[in-house]
């Protein structure tokens, strides 16, 4: 049957393609085949990760019998020890592996399914309600397996991803995995699944709130991010009519391509710098590839995403260094590590503990100041590649005077040591700050006097201003780019910036939207820094502008407070 | 080795099989921590224990099946030992289920 759900179209495009299901046990696991030759290995991955459960458990009960803890909880553990090694548990998975080809994390969760139904056909409701303690070791071994993910991809060509909902930590296992589409129940126009989606150039609805139960598996799907709208078993006429238009689409795509190499030039003549915004070293090749001018954000905490412990000063200096040779003297920004909020890293203790309100907390480059071991290896490594090219370091989420000041005395103690040890980097390198805190725009006097240059991440900006946080589906809708506030504090930003003389660029979200490229123009922006896959719309957008024109009204969107006002002038600005 | 016909499943062997009847007196029945000292006290022995209840036998080895057994308060419930500590381990098993799995009452 066929039947059309609504949700909130994130990623334009539209995608023609099968559904495979993210399976949603409390966690997200993924279902993905592997091949007979696997089929060992992929059994001891799940023995391994139960061996760890177990040793954490043991550990857990020594330290118990240790302390005076109450026996109640030596007697939970114990609980949860024999489940674990209660070979009901292995055996099933362990066959299931071998017989289906799949990987441990989806075969255990099959064996959690097959015992969930057992306890809830049990009449006394206190032995029922023990599944818990069931699902809670179970939980435990998948956290370990997806701790060390197997490897999530396409299980065909064109296959739409359809889950609940996607952390970073699952969506960037998605890039280059080449999916033909994203599609969550969560989610909104700023959530982790809607960024990657946009940056890969793949068509996304998110908030669709029930599409993970209602499309089973394989299920033909169309998705079409600008219409937010995706339509399930379509009939016959529907696709053909979807082949046209998807058609027309990557006919639209193929003559942006031919902007490659055409300089950013508005039609008055202003040369303007359109930047990549990357996340990993791979990343550089669509960077140039797009004909970016530059890096003008490089995010390097994916380099502590996914995987065990943290990088050595070596890997991230090999890491900056390929980044900076590659770009051969364009310049690459890199801006600091961004852990915390929403952006996780096990094992760090200044993170594991779960913060009141993780935005507001210790993040960014407070985690820094308060990490300064962990700070200090990156600022070595960031030094000790900046003789291989132009590298400038971008500190994230300034809010004080203080902060950037303790953050340059670590810059210059990490100089100081590598001239001790007579290690070569560019003496001069520029230091640059984040403007994403309404404080920081409203003092950028004290901020323009200390720093190089500055970037304003307008995802944050925006997320502080009006209070809204970005990954909540409750309150997304109030995330809005357009809101008078946010309008008059980048404006602000920018005028004060080229006021003190110093270059400002702006890095978010915002920069990589053609919505928006003509807004910032208008506020006397030069410098854009966005997604590869972003840099030939915007280009199209810039070679079409006429900075004068745009100047005059802006400059009557900075004056109003009215949203209706805005959106008006915006679509003038943009017609 | 025995010729062929001489040999003879080993089940057949093993006429000797232990069986009572014990009726759960403690507070919640098989709940999950009483289902742990189960399995405690049964892998001290050699001889396969089963619980029988309700028409379902779970092995007492296991935690889950002893758990998935879901004897409640009341139930009362077969214990059947097999193997060469079987007397020792139904006397255990009794004895722990009589002690009501060691709670304060």
């Amino acid at each position: 049957m066929s039947f059309v759900l609504h949700g909130i179209g994130v990623s334009g495009g539209i995608a023609i393609g099968r559904a495979q299901l993210v399976s949603h046990a409390t966690l997200e696991v993924a279902h993905y085949s592997i091949v007979p030759e696997q089929v060992h290995s992929e059994i001891e991955r799940l023995s391994h990760a139960m061996r760890t459960v177990q040793k954490e458990l043991e550990s857990l009960h020594g330290t118990m019998t240790a302390s005076d803890a109450p026996a109640e909880f030596g007697a939970f553990l114990d609980v949860h020890w024999m489940i674990l090694t209660d070979p009901t548990l292995h055996e099933a998975p362990k066959r299931t592996i071998a017989e289906q080809l799949c990987n441990a994390e989806w075969a255990l969760t099959q064996q959690l399914g097959v015992l969930i139904e057992q306890f809830d056909s049990i009449e006394d409701p206190y032995l029922r309600e023990r599944k818990a303690d069931v699902v809670h070791v179970v939980e435990r071994v998948l956290k370990v397996l997806m701790g060390r993910p197997g490897p999530v991809r396409p299980s065909q060509e064109h296959a739409i991803l359809v889950a609940h909902d996607l952390s970073p930590a699952d969506v960037i296992q998605f890039k280059n995995k080449h999916f033909a589409a994203f599609l969550t129940d969560l989610g909104g126009v700023t959530s982790h699944t809607a960024i990657v989606a946009r940056s890969l150039n793949v068509p996304a609805v998110v908030a669709t709130h029930n599409a993970r139960a209602l499309i089973r598996e394989n299920e033909m799907l169309i998705v079409d991010g600008a219409r937010n709208v995706v339509i399930v078993n379509p009939d016959h006429s529907v696709l053909a009519e979807y082949r046209l238009r998807q058609e027309e689409f990557e006919l639209e795509l193929a003559k942006l391509r031919r902007l490659r190499t055409t300089p950013a030039t508005t039609l008055d003549g202003c040369r303007v710098e359109l930047n990549a915004n990357i996340e990993l070293p791979e990343d550089l090749e669509p960077a140039i590839e797009n004909g970016a001018s530059g890096v003008g954000l490089f995010r390097t905490e994916f380099l502590f995403l996914n995987r065990d412990g943290l990088p050595s000063e070596d890997e991230q200096f090999e890491a900056y260094r390929a980044v900076a040779a590659g770009m051969k003297g364009r310049p690459v920004t890199i801006r600091t590590f961004d852990l915390g909020a929403d952006k996780h890293k096990e094992g760090l203790d200044g993170l594991t503990r779960v913060a009141p309100n993780p935005a507001l907390g210790l993040r960014a480059v407070r985690f820094c100041l308060a990490e300064p071991r962990l700070f200090l290896t990156q600022l070595r490594a960031i030094l000790r590649a900046s003789p291989y090219g132009k590298v400038k370091i971008l500190l994230p989420m300034l809010s004080s005077v203080g902060e950037i000041e303790q953050a340059l005395a670590l810059i210059a103690q990490a100089k100081e040591a590598l001239r001790e040890q007579k290690i070569a980097f560019d003496a001069g390198i520029e230091v640059g700050g984040m403007i994403e805190i309404p404080a920081a725009v409203l003092s950028m006097g004290a901020f323009a006097s200390r720093l190089d240059f500055l970037s304003i991440g307008t995802n944050d900006l925006i997320q502080y201003t009006l209070a809204v946080d970005r990954a909540d589906d409750a309150v997304s809708q109030l995330y809005d780019a357009l809101h008078p506030a946010v309008i008059k504090l980048i404006a602000l930003a920018i005028s004060s910036a080229s006021k003190a003389g110093v270059p400002i660029a702006v890095c978010g979200e915002m920069a990589g939207d053609v919505r928006f490229t003509r807004l910032l123009l208008g506020m006397g922006l030069l410098d854009f820094s966005m997604h590869p896959a972003h840099v030939l719309a915007v280009k199209q957008r810039v070679l079409t502008s006429e900075l004068a024109a745009a100047r005059a009204i802006v400059a009557r969107m900075r004056r109003t407070d009215e949203p209706a006002k805005l959106v008006a002038l915006l679509a003038r600005l943009n017609a | 080795m025995l010729p062929r016909y001489l040999r003879v499943p080993v089940c057949y062997l093993r006429i000797n099989m232990q069986t009572r009847l014990v009726k759960l007196t403690n507070r919640f029945g098989l709940h999950a921590r009483a289902s742990a000292r189960v399995v405690a006290v049964a892998s001290r022995f050699r001889c396969s224990i089963s619980l029988i209840w309700n028409g379902r036998r779970a092995s007492a080895r296991s935690m889950l099946a002893v758990m998935l057994l879901a004897a409640g308060v009341g139930a009362t419930i077969r214990v059947e030992t097999s193997g060469p500590d079987e007397t020792e381990a139904m006397t255990a098993m009794v004895q722990l289920i009589a002690d009501r799995f060691g709670e304060e009452r």
